[in-house]
C-alpha cells in the first residue's frame, strides 16, 4: 500500500452549462481516513464538482483519479460500483416505497428462486438502523416521514455496503444538534475503516467539529485549501465570501444587535396594548395537543424541538393546511377557520416551507413564475396575468436576495440549492406579510445570503410583521427570536424570553429535557 | 491561495448563448416545426398534388377536430392529468344537439348550445370524480369514453341522426369568411383564444404551477382541483366544438364514427412538445403537432399508402418523436 496514492485526485476540471460556467479549473485531493470540508458561496460549484465525481455530469476537461487511476464514470451506477457513496443534497429516495425497500435498493436479499424476501428486508434494515443509532422505521413509507427523517434515511443508505469514499452534500441541512450527531458518529466510524468523506455543508462549525481538511471554492475556482486545525472562524468565512464582503458577515458572528433589538421591543409593546397577530388558544388536531401561543406585531417567535415534535405542524395550522378540531386561532383578533393556504394568503401570511422541492418550488417553471404564484390575484388585470410587474418584482427579488442566475427566466431546476432556497424566499417579499412563517429558511444558504436573509426578516419585524421561525439551528434562532417556545410532542413545553436563555447551551438544554 | 478575482456572476438578461443549442432545448416547439417542413417537402417530392393551395385548404379542413380538441387536451395534460373521453364526448354532444334540433323546431342557436353544455358536463363529471374522490385521470377517463359512447348508442338506437338546417350547416362548415373556409376559421379563433387563456391569463399560470408541482401550487393559494376541473370542463367544451363541425360536415350526427380519434389528439399535443408529466408545454406547439398529424393523415393517402400501413406509421413517427423529445430532458 503506498500511503501518498489520494483516494480522489481530480485536476483542473472545468464544466459548463450553457453560458454559467460552473467550475473553472478545479483542483481536489482526499486522502483515506481523511474527512475533507468542501465550502463556498451559493452557485460555487460543490454540487457540481461532486456530480462530476460520481458520473451524474461528465466534465469539459480536466482529469478524475481515483485509487491514482484515470476514470470517467458514465453514470451514478458506475461510481457506485466501485466504492463511492453519495448523499445528494437534494434527496434521491423513492417516496412511495418503505424504508427498508429504499435502503436496499438494487441489492435486495434473494431467496429461492431469485426472489426477493420481503419479510426479511424489513428486519434486516431494521436491525441495521437499530445498531448504527437511526431514529427511524423501517416500514414506514418515505413519503411518510418528516423531511429530516427522510435525510437520515438517505445518509443510512449511502452507509450501507462495502464504500471506500463517502460524499455528503448538505446533509445535515434539517437536523438539530443530536440529530447532527449520530451522522458525526456513523462519520468517524467509518473514516477508521479507511473510507474517505466529502463533506459539503454550510454549517461552519460542523467544519470545525469533523473535517481534517477544508477546501473553499468561489465562483468555479479554488479559493484555498487549509488544515482545519489551523484556521479561525474568521479566516474560513473571508475565504468563502471572498475579498471585500468582509461586513457582511458580522451579525452571524454576534448575537447583541438581536438581544438590543428585542429590549426596544419589549419597552414598546407593554405600554401600547396591541392586539397579537396570530394566537392560538389551545388549538388541538390530528398532530397538536392544546397548543397556546401569541405573537405580536413586530415580535419574531422562534419554535425549537427536535424532528418531529410538531414544530412544522404548528406552522402549517397558521397557514389553513391543518384543521383546527378544538380550540381557536386568532388571526388579528378575529377567530378565523381557514381550510386551505388561499384564505390565508390573502390575509396577508406567507409560509417559506421545509421542503423545497416538494412545497416551494414549481422546478420546470422560471423564477419569474415562481415569484408571481402566490400573488397571481394581485397580478390580474382584467383577467390578463400582468407579467411587466411580475418581472419587475422577480427582478428586484433577484437583486435584492443576490440569486445567482442568467436571467428572471431561467428555470428553477437550473440553480444551485440555495439559490432556490432565495426563490423560495423571494416569493413572499411583494406585498409585505403581516405574518411570515419561516420553516427551516436558511437551508443549504450560504453565510452572506444567511445574513441577507436575517436582515430581511428583521426589517418585516421593524415593519411591524409577526414573524414565527422554525430552525434546528439553535443559535439562529436565539440570535433572531425575541421569545422561544421548546415543542415537543404537538405540545408547547415552555416558552422562554430569549433574555432568560443563557446562550446556545442553555436553549439546547432545554430541548434535550423536553423531549424526557 | 489563488489570486484570480473570480468573474461576477452573469447578469439578468444576458445573452450569449449558443442559440442552435438554446433552440434545442427550449420549451419553444422549433424541433417540431422543423419536423413538420420535412414531412411536407418529403410529400411534395413523392407527389405533385400534394403541394397546392387546394389540398393545403383540404389538410386544414381534416385537422379541425383534432386541433380544436387538442387545444382543450393541452390544458389538461399540462395540468398533468389526461382525458381519453374526448372521442366519446364528441359523439354524445352532436346526437344531443342533433335531436334536440330535430325535435324541437331546428333552432340550431339552441340546438349548439346543448351541444356544447352537454360536453362541458361531462368535462366537469370528469374533474370532479379525479380531484374529490383522487381516482386517477387516465381511470376516470378510460370509464368516461365507453360511458358516454354507450348513452350515444342507447339515445340514438345506434343509428345516425339527420340535421337538416342550413343555418347550422354554414356556421360550422360549409360558410367562409374572406375567402377562407369557415372551419379554419372556428380554428384559428380557438387556437387564439386558448392561446391568450394558457399565456397571458392568471388561469394560466396556475396551470403550469398545477401541473408543475401540485404541492407547491398548494402552498401559494392556489386550488389545485378547480384548475384541473376547469381544465377537463374546457376540454369538454372544445369536443362540444368539433361535436357541430363534424356534425355540420356529415349532415348528421353519428355515433359510429370517429372512434379513436383521441389518439390523434394526445399525439398532436405530445408531438408539440407538451409534457405528460404536466408543467410543460404551448399552444403554438400544439397547432404544430396537429398539422403534422393532419399532413400525416393526407399525405399518406395521396402516396397511396394502405390505409392499415398509415396506422403503423402513424404510430412509428409519433414514438419517434416523444423519444427524441425525452432525449433533450
Ligand atoms: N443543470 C444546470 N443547468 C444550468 N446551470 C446549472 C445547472 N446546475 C448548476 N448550474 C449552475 O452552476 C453553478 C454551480 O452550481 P452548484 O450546484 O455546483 O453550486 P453549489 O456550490 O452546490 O451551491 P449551493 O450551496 O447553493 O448548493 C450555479 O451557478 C448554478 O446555477
Ligand atoms: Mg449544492
Amino acid at each position: 500500500m503506498t500511503e501518498a496514492k489520494p483516494l480522489i485526485d481530480m485536476r483542473d476540471i472545468t464544466v459548463s452549462f450553457g453560458v454559467v460556467r460552473a467550475l473553472r479549473g478545479v483542483n481536489f485531493e482526499l486522502h483515506p481516513g481523511e474527512v475533507h470540508a468542501l465550502l463556498g458561496q451559493n452557485g460555487a460549484g460543490k454540487s457540481t464538482l461532486i456530480k462530476v465525481l460520481s458520473g451524474v455530469y461528465q466534465r469539459d476537461s480536466g482529469d478524475v483519479l481515483i485509487h491514482g487511476e484515470q476514470t470517467q464514470f458514465k453514470s451514478a451506477q458506475d461510481s457506485r460500483e466501485s466504492g463511492i457513496a453519495m448523499v445528494y443534497q437534494d434527496l434521491s429516495l423513492v417516496p412511495t416505497m418503505t424504508v427498508a425497500a429504499n435502503l436496499f435498493l438494487g441489492r435486495e436479499p434473494h431467496g429461492p428462486l431469485n426472489l426477493i424476501r420481503n419479510r426479511g428486508l424489513v428486519s434486516k434494515a431494521q436491525a441495521y438502523l437499530d445498531e448504527q443509532g437511526f431514529p427511524v422505521k423501517a416500514n414506514a413509507s418515505v413519503d411518510s416521514l418528516p423531511f429530516a427523517y427522510r435525510q437520515l434515511t438517505e445518509i443510512a443508505k449511502a452507509l450501507m455496503g462495502e464504500i471506500k469514499i463517502l460524499v455528503l452534500d448538505e446533509p445535515t441541512s434539517a437536523l438539530s444538534a443530536g440529530e447532527e450527531e449520530i451522522l458525526f458518529e456513523a462519520v468517524e466510524e467509518v473514516t477508521k475503516r479507511g473510507v474517505g468523506v466529502v463533506y459539503v455543508t454550510h454549517r461552519l462549525h460542523e467544519v470545525f467539529r469533523i473535517s481534517d481538511r477544508v477546501t473553499v471554492l468561489r465562483d468555479g475556482l479554488n479559493a484555498g485549501t487549509f488544515e482545519t486545525a489551523d484556521i479561525t472562524m474568521e479566516t474560513l468565512v473571508q475565504a468563502i465570501v471572498g475579498p471585500g464582503h468582509e461586513k457582511m458577515t458580522q451579525s452571524t458572528l454576534s448575537f447583541e444587535e438581536g438581544q438590543r433589538r428585542s429590549a426596544l421591543l419589549d419597552a414598546s409593546s407593554e405600554q401600547v396594548d396591541v392586539p397579537p397577530v396570530i394566537e392560538l388558544r389551545d388549538v388541538t388536531n390530528d398532530r397538536l395537543n392544546r397548543v397556546r401561543l401569541k405573537v405580536r406585531p413586530g415580535e419574531i417567535f422562534g419554535l425549537a424541538g427536535m424532528v418531529g415534535s410538531g414544530r412544522t405542524e404548528i406552522l402549517e395550522t397558521m397557514f389553513g393546511l391543518r384543521r383546527t378540531v378544538e380550540g381557536e386561532l386568532l388571526y388579528q383578533g378575529e377567530a378565523v377557520a381557514w381550510r386551505s393556504p388561499a384564505p390565508a394568503i390573502r390575509s396577508g401570511v406567507a409560509l417559506i416551507p421545509e421542503d423545497r422541492h416538494l412545497q416551494g418550488l414549481v422546478l420546470s417553471d422560471t423564477i419569474s413564475a415562481n415569484v408571481a404564484l402566490p400573488q397571481l390575484r394581485g397580478l390580474t388585470k382584467f383577467g390578463m396575468f400582468a407579467r411587466r410587474e411580475s418581472n419587475r418584482r422577480a427582478k428586484s427579488a433577484v437583486s435584492e436576495l443576490n440569486v445567482k442566475a442568467p436571467g428572471i427566466v431561467t428555470k428553477l431546476e437550473d440553480l444551485s440549492g440555495g439559490n432556490q432556497q432565495k426563490v423560495v424566499f423571494g416569493k413572499w417579499l411583494t406585498p409585505e406579510p403581516k405574518l411570515l412563517l419561516l420553516d427551516e429558511p436558511t437551508v443549504g444558504v450560504d453565510v452572506g445570503a444567511r445574513d441577507e436573509i436575517y436582515g430581511i426578516i428583521r426589517r418585516f419585524a421593524q415593519a411591524g410583521c409577526a414573524v414565527v421561525v422554525i430552525s434546528s439551528d439553535l443559535v439562529e434562532l436565539e440570535m433572531l427570536c425575541d421569545n422561544i417556545a421548546v415543542v415537543h410532542d404537538g405540545r408547547i413545553i415552555t416558552t422562554v424570553h430569549t433574555s432568560e436563555i443563557e446562550g446556545e447551551e442553555g436553549l439546547h438544554q432545554l430541548v434535550q429535557e423536553s423531549a424526557r | 491561495m489563488s489570486t484570480t478575482t473570480p468573474e461576477a456572476p452573469a447578469t439578468v438578461g444576458d445573452s450569449r448563448v449558443n442559440p442552435v443549442k438554446a433552440m434545442l432545448k427550449s420549451d419553444r416547439p422549433y424541433t417540431v416545426f422543423a419536423a413538420l417542413i420535412v414531412l411536407v417537402v418529403f410529400f411534395s417530392v413523392l407527389s405533385p398534388v400534394f403541394f397546392s393551395a387546394a389540398n393545403f385548404a383540404n389538410i386544414g379542413r381534416q385537422t379541425t377536430l383534432v386541433t380544436i380538441m387538442a387545444v382543450g387536451m393541452t390544458f389538461v395534460i399540462i395540468s398533468a392529468e389526461i382525458d381519453l373521453s374526448v372521442a366519446s364526448i364528441l359523439k354524445l354532444s352532436g346526437v344531443c344537439a342533433a335531436l334536440f334540433m330535430q325535435n324541437f323546431g331546428e333552432n340550431w342557436v339552441l340546438g349548439a348550445v346543448v351541444g356544447l353544455a352537454v360536453g362541458t358536463f361531462i368535462g366537469l363529471i370528469n374533474g370532479l370524480l379525479t380531484t374529490r374522490l383522487g381516482i386517477p385521470s387516465f381511470l376516470v377517463t378510460l370509464g368516461m369514453l365507453g360511458v358516454a359512447k354507450g348513452l350515444a348508442f342507447v339515445i340514438t338506437d345506434t343509428a345516425p341522426v339527420l340535421i337538416d338546417n342550413t343555418a347550422f350547416f354554414k356556421v360550422f362548415y360549409e360558410g367562409t369568411i374572406l375567402g377562407l373556409p369557415i372551419p379554419i376559421i372556428w380554428t384559428a379563433a380557438v387556437l387564439t383564444i386558448g392561446g391568450v387563456l394558457l399565456h397571458f391569463t392568471t388561469f394560466g399560470r396556475k396551470v403550469y404551477a398545477t401541473g408543475g408541482n401540485a404541492v407547491a401550487a398548494r402552498y401559494s393559494g392556489i386550488n389545485t382541483s378547480r384548475v384541473k376541473i376547469y381544465c377537463f370542463m374546457l376540454s369538454g367544451l372544445l369536443a362540444g366544438v368539433a361535436s357541430l363541425i363534424f356534425a355540420a360536415q356529415a349532415h348528421a350526427a353519428r355515433p359510429d364514427f370517429a372512434d379513436g380519434l383521441e389518439l390523434d389528439v394526445i399525439a398532436a399535443v405530445i408531438l408539440g412538445g407538451t409534457s405528460l408529466f404536466g408543467g410543460r408545454g404551448t399552444i403554438i406547439g400544439t397547432f404544430i403537432g396537429s398539422l403534422i398529424i393532419g399532413v400525416l393523415n393526407n399525405g399518406l393517402v395521396i402516396i397511396g399508402v394502405s390505409s392499415s400501413w398509415q396506422i403503423a406509421v402513424k404510430g412509428l413517427i409519433i414514438i419517434l418523436a416523444v423519444a427524441f423529445s425525452a432525449r433533450k430532458r
